[in-house]
């Protein structure tokens, strides 16, 4: 089939150019005038716009060569709607399109889990292209390679990342232009003498980085196996890094970049174990092997033996057993990867300080792609979690959600709200898939993706026509000097706040948050001891709502509460502009159609098998996965619940921003505990500090000095007490053994002396001594030896 | 070219320039710098000649030399090179021209200097490619004596001290090596005693034909820990590790890129070409123990280079750390009803060691290098008294954070590779081991990054000579590019050194469970004549 070499070549054609870009950038990015050289931004932008047309042909040609199966095993009006889907407009901008599915989308019955795998069975169509690039290294029977993974899940991503890129890296283009200088004056960055930081500009450098960020992305979704996947984490955990401390200068931005790559590490930390665990005992990182490993029975269930222990058939075709626990111990490994990436609690701290490095950054890697991918490899790893671990996911995601978006509450710096709002949202989708919503979750991804970059390009704007002002309580009334901007981040804030008039319009947030919710309501309906799991979203839908508006109202709206930023403030340019529109096309349309839509129906084609419907309780007590039957029908009465708390949020945002009804400096006093409590983030910093920055420091210094003082101290007595024996030893030649020999040379040297007196040189003594010698001589001779 | 000849060339061809400068100008400064450049380029292009000549289908020893030297002791001339000593032959002569080029730094006793140097590097390359014990101890201590004046004349200001404490704890290693060998040489009987370390491999596997060995069991652990603590203290372990940061401190910039680059890996070779081989039985009963002391050099030198705040302080203990997972991947051998559980992940273990040395050599030697360069422009190493020289030296601070990343580890550099493919293979071994080996990357990433923020980051230059700071020269960029482009090779590529090593270690770890084998079978019967 044509796909099979085309799909592949294609996503590795669009993978590989930003690596190129890179290069090139990188190497050459110096050359020609600092002020005016704005090819290396052009270069980034081809590299990833083509990349984008590779993964949109891509997605055609997998349609196509699927016969767009995906979207009409479950489409019962499956001749009417095919015409429209050979159109390439799949994110729903087209009217007719829209109008097409959304007709007929409303009208569709349930779909039910049975149909789906009938139909799958009816249908059989390469979900899946895997394969290998190249080898790392064969030892015996284990092999390390790259490979890749491509299925609608894959294919919807790297479309996904690679448009809102490209939209990026041309508002980035306006964004970063103050870069094109010889003298950057950087107001955030002080010598010690209190005078701002004076440097070339670094435009081809930010570019750069994005390059390699694109790449890195792109490699990490592409990945066929879970050390690839690790592979490319830890490549945007450093383009992150480099790219938070893109203002080297700035002490701030330094320590922001190595508090996210450190805490990335103690995800990764805990990747690593994972990874420990899936090699030793499954013998094999891919994807198509490991999956099909786990045998599950008909419920869903997977199935152990009397000891606890699951047999699974390796890919070198032996079979092993595997402790239930170890796979408990894989996935909560992989998934504290996923804290890690995605900010949730306990590492979420990391994210709003990531906010040091410029606004597209935020917008790109610290909103739409990089943090998501912690949630996305969740998606990919699925058919590995065992419910435990599903269970853990849920509540960190709950956690997260809750905890995030009441610090965003009081946030003031515009960027700062956002972050948290984005961990919220994570969290969110973590809480998704947890509760067994696995397109739920990701469909959330894709929407949030739109509209988070949307509203952080729309900050981007803000900062930049306001000269680098962050601070909401200094905007307002900015509706008048902007309106683009203002207008597409209405869009956004209603896209994620889940505004919407049910059947009539709904931006994308409001489909994929319901989705959430429901999955969420059926999950504790089957689990009533985990009510919290519903709760928890219901009410932070109602807060995001709130601190959305409250941020909006606070930047656009009212009156300017300083005329001096206000008098300076001015729409971006297109350049920045365009890509707003077109972000807010998506933010508003992508997810069109709702569940019955093309996006939803893309990812569910990707679904793991066992997900469709639901596993119930093996025994009593345990946990119940509720099925798509299931959460259809709790559907309506979550999305009503989940409208009404997003309208009584924004109402009250309304209430306290948009009018002057009530003064918020005196409900600020009166609150003033719990405000001090939330701006201080939780005191979660402060805790990490005292809990392990102190102590690993003090460790470290108690190491350095073992080895100055214990360690050392040895050899130097062993130094000391050889050099001490030498000594004695020298005491001992000098006194006893030398004074010997010096006693005899004293005896021979005095003696010579004495006989010196003999030595006259007169030859008549010499004669008579000889004579006397002789006769002495012969005397005694006769006298010893008388015969 | 024939190359029995090549082998003998590579390793003397030093040592003849050492001779030719001899009766150089010591004046010709230049000319003896080039000079020697030249010499470690020729020597080079033999190693690469030796690589492109070398079989890589084949597991065993190639291009044996051997020639009689010593006939009345059985000590011969025997040089050959296989798939483990190789690559390192190659990472030497690598090493050894960058710190040629390095040595421009040098700014007295230029002749001298060039001399030791030289035949530094021709001891080194007789190391890794001789087959007798006996030439190989004598090349170990050819290797010492150049060292220990090049740190003790071209050092800094506590020079003395740290090449004394460097010659003696090499030393002492020595004498250990020594009892060893004449145990091994004097227990092995049949036609006549032996330093052949292939016979006397085979030897301990039962699989000789011309030798029998009186070598028991228990003598083999005895003598294998005496072998090991000599290369323990090369490698270096915790806790024979403190020579390591003040020689590197002393040290001039060149000698501490030899140091770290292939001193420290002669412990590593040492471990797998003789004490591993010669007394499996003593491996095997001391595997623990290795990886644990592994595991121990891991985190305690990643935490004490923490706390540094001399520069090269801190990347001597960085050595300390990374050196430790050689220690892991080579012993992570479990043997459970007699036969090694899951040998590929032992084979995993020790190709990743070895990954490891040679990703260290590359990484480390760069560290070094590019802390002297910034030394070589303000004098001083403060950690805390620098800053800011991103801004004032662009491409050296691009370079040396693209150095240090491979230091720290990331993927796509030759440090991730090596580090990772050990740990993997650890939890086979001991889980526990394994999860605190693993806990090393967040120390690692801790203590680098910080590093790096002091140095690079910041608004401005802190410490003094500050009008000094110019921009990176073409020459040291060079070495700079030169290492990050190997770095980055070796970690897109690492199936290219691995189908050099993998014929050579899948057949030690075959010889290792016959090793073990044989022991086993000896032990038996011991038990059975003693009922």
């Amino acid at each position: 089939m044509v796909g099979e070499t085309l799909i592949p070549t294609l996503l590795t054609i669009a993978w590989l150019l930003p690596l190129l870009g890179f290069a090139v950038e990188m190497l050459y990015g110096r050359k020609g005038e600092r002020t005016t050289t704005k090819w290396p931004a052009w270069c980034a932008v081809a590299c990833i716009g083509t990349g984008f047309l590779c993964s949109l042909i891509a997605l055609l040609t997998w349609g196509q060569a699927t016969g767009w199966a995906v979207l009409e095993s479950h489409d019962l009006h499956g001749p009417d709607q095919h015409h429209s889907e050979d159109d390439p407009h799949h994110h729903g901008d087209s009217p007719k399109h829209q109008a097409s599915t959304n007709e007929s989308g409303w009208q569709m019955t349930a779909l039910t889990a049975t149909e789906n795998s009938d139909d799958a069975e009816h249908v059989p169509f390469p979900s899946v292209y895997s394969g290998t690039l190249y080898t790392l290294g064969v030892f015996g029977s284990l092999v390390v390679s790259i490979d890749y993974y491509i299925d609608s899940l894959t294919l919807v991503m790297f479309t996904m990342v690679t448009l809102i890129a490209t939209c990026i890296h041309l508002f980035a283009m306006g964004y970063m232009s103050d870069e094109l200088t010889n003298e950057y004056v950087d107001h955030f960055a002080h010598t010690s003498d209190g005078k701002h930081v004076h440097r070339p500009g670094r435009f081809y450098r930010f570019f750069a980085y994005m390059s390699l960020f694109c790449f890195s992305m792109l490699g990490l979704v592409l990945a066929g196996n879970i050390f690839q996947v690790f592979v490319f984490w830890e490549l945007v955990g450093i383009c992150s890094y480099l790219l938070i401390g893109f203002y080297t200068e700035r002490k701030s931005a330094g320590d922001a970049a190595n508090k996210a790559f450190i805490m990335n590490r103690i995800g990764d930390f805990g990747f690593l174990i994972g990874l420990m665990v899936v090699w030793t005992w499954f013998g094999t990182f891919q994807f198509s092997e490991l999956f099909d490993s786990l045998p599950r029975d008909a419920t869903g269930h997977i199935v152990t033996n009397d000891l606890g222990e699951v047999a699974v058939s390796t890919h070198s075709g032996e079979s092993r057993s595997i402790p239930y626990s170890l796979l408990v111990v894989a996935g909560l490994g992989v998934f504290a990867g996923c804290i890690g990436k995605s900010a949730q609690f306990p590492l979420q701290t990391w994210l709003p300080d990531a906010m040091e490095g410029p606004t597209p950054v935020s917008a790109l890697v610290h909103s739409a792609t990089m943090v998501a991918a912690g949630v996305y490899l969740v998606g990919r790893f699925y058919p590995m979690f065992v419910p435990e671990v599903l269970l853990t996911i849920a509540y960190i995601g709950a956690i997260t959600l809750f905890l995030a978006a009441t610090i965003a509450v009081v946030a003031t710096d515009i960027k700062r709200v956002l972050a948290y709002s984005t961990i919220s949202q994570l969290g969110y989708m973590m809480l998704g898939l947890g509760v067994f919503g696995w397109a739920a979750g990701l469909f959330h991804l894709i929407t949030h993706a739109f509209f988070k970059s949307l509203m952080f390009l729309c900050s981007g704007s803000v900062i930049h026509g306001c000269h680098h002002e962050q601070e909401m309580p200094k905007m307002g009334g900015l509706m008048r000097k902007m309106p683009i901007t203002a207008g597409t981040m209405l869009i956004g804030v209603i896209a994620i706040s889940g505004l919407a008039v049910p059947g009539l319009i709904a931006f994308s947030g409001y489909h994929s948050k319901d989705a959430i919710v429901a999955t969420a309501l059926a999950f504790i309906q089957a689990n009533p001891a985990h009510f919290l799991l519903f709760l928890l979203p219901l009410l932070t839908a109602g807060i995001t709502a709130f601190y959305m508006f409250r941020l909006w109202f606070y930047t656009f709206f009212g009156e300017p509460r300083d005329q001096h930023i206000y008098d300076h403030a001015h729409e971006s340019p297109w350049i920045m502009t365009a890509p707003l529109l077109v972000l807010a096309v998506f933010a508003a349309g992508c997810a069109i159609g709702g569940e019955k839509g093309m996006l939803y129906m893309m990812l569910l084609g990707s679904e793991p098998v066992h997900v469709a419907n639901g596993v119930p309780a093996a025994t009593v007590g345990e946990l119940v996965l509720p099925g798509h039957s299931a959460i259809h029908d709790v559907h309506a009465k979550a999305g009503m619940w989940a409208l009404l708390a997003a309208i009584s949020g924004t109402l009250l945002a309304y209430v306290l921003y948009g009018t002057k009804t009530v003064n918020l400096s005196d409900m600020k006093r009166q609150l003033a505990g719990i405000h001090q409590f939330l701006s201080e983030k939780w005191y979660f910093d402060e805790l990490y500090h005292a809990l392990f920055m102190k102590p690993v420091h003090q460790v470290a210094a108690l190491f350095a000095w073992i080895d100055r003082t214990m360690i050392d101290r040895v050899v130097h007595a062993s130094a000391g007490l050889m050099v001490k024996i030498s000594k004695w030893d020298r005491f001992f030649d000098e006194t006893f053994v030398d004074g010997l020999v010096n006693l005899i040379a004293r005896a021979t040297f005095s003696s010579g002396i004495l006989l010196k007196a003999v030595q006259t040189g007169r030859l008549r003594q010499y004669v008579m001594f000889i004579v006397v010698g002789v006769v002495a001589l012969f005397a005694v001779l006769f006298t010893t030896f008388p015969n | 070219m024939n190359p029995t000849v090549l082998l003998s060339l590579i390793i003397f061809a030093p040592a003849i320039g050492a001779l030719l400068l001899a009766f150089m100008d010591g004046r010709a400064v230049s000319l003896l710098r080039n000079f020697t450049l030249a010499i470690t380029i020729i020597t080079f292009a033999l190693t690469l000649m030796l690589a492109n000549q070398f079989n890589y289908g084949e597991s065993g020893i190639q291009f044996e030399v051997v020639r009689n030297w010593i006939p009345s002791w059985n000590v011969y001339y025997r040089v050959g090179v296989d798939g483990i000593s190789l690559p390192l032959v190659l990472l030497t002569t690598l090493v050894s021209m960058l710190a040629a080029v390095a040595s421009w730094s040098i700014n007295k006793l230029h002749k001298g200097y060039f001399i030791l140097f030289l035949l530094l590097e021709s001891g080194m390359l007789g190391v890794f490619l001789s087959l007798d014990f006996f030439l190989f101890y004598v090349f170990w201590e050819v290797m010492l004596l150049p060292m220990y004046f090049l740190i003790g004349i071209w050092g800094g200001p506590r020079k003395e001290y740290a090449a004394i404490k460097f010659f003696l704890f090499t030393l002492v290693g020595s004498v250990l090596m020594l009892i060893a060998m004449l145990m091994l040489y004097f227990t092995t009987g049949g036609q006549q005693h032996s330093f052949n370390l292939i016979e006397l491999a085979k030897v301990a596997a039962g699989g000789s034909e011309h030798l029998t060995s009186g070598l028991t069991p228990k003598m083999q652990i005895t003598a294998f820990v005496l072998l090991f603590i000599g290369f323990a203290i090369k490698i270096p372990a915790v806790p024979f590790h403190t020579w390591l940061p003040d020689a590197h401190v002393e040290a001039p910039t060149p000698i501490s890129m030899i140091l770290a680059g292939v001193l420290l890996k002669m412990g590593g070779y040492g471990i797998i070409r003789i004490a591993f081989p010669l007394c499996p039985y003593g491996a095997y009963c001391a595997a623990w123990f290795l990886v644990a002391i592994g595991v121990i050099s891991i985190i305690y030198g990643a935490f004490a280079a923490l706390a540094q705040t001399d520069f090269k302080r801190l990347v001597a203990y960085s050595s300390v750390s990374h050196m430790g997972y050689v220690l892991i991947g080579l012993a992570v051998w479990k043997i459970a009803e007699g036969q090694t559980v899951n040998p590929d992940m032992w084979n995993m273990g020790i190709n990743g060691a070895m990954f490891q040395m040679l990703a260290h050599g590359i990484s480390s030697s760069g560290m070094f290098f590019m802390v002297g360069v910034i030394y070589d422009r303000v004098h001083h190493r403060n950690l805390n008294e620098f800053g800011g020289l991103m801004g004032k030296m662009p491409v050296y601070s691009g370079l040396s954070v693209g150095i240090f990343f491979a230091g720290l580890g990331l993927p796509g550099m030759c440090g991730f590779i090596g580090e990772v493919f050990v740990v993997l293979s650890t939890w086979n071994f001991n889980p526990a081991l394994a999860i605190v080996a693993a806990s090393g990357v967040i120390l690692t990433a801790g203590y680098i990054l910080w590093a790096l923020q002091r140095v690079y980051l910041g608004s401005e230059y802190k410490g003094p000579h500050a009008e000094e700071i110019t921009p990176i020269t073409p020459r040291e960029s060079a070495v700079g590019y030169i290492l990050l482009t190997l770095a980055i090779l070796l970690g897109v590529f690492p199936g290219i050194v691995f189908s050099i090593m993998n014929g050579s270690v899948t057949e030690l770890v075959d010889h290792m469970q016959a090793g073990y084998d044989h022991a086993a079978t000896l032990l038996d019967q011991q038990l059975q004549a003693m009922r």
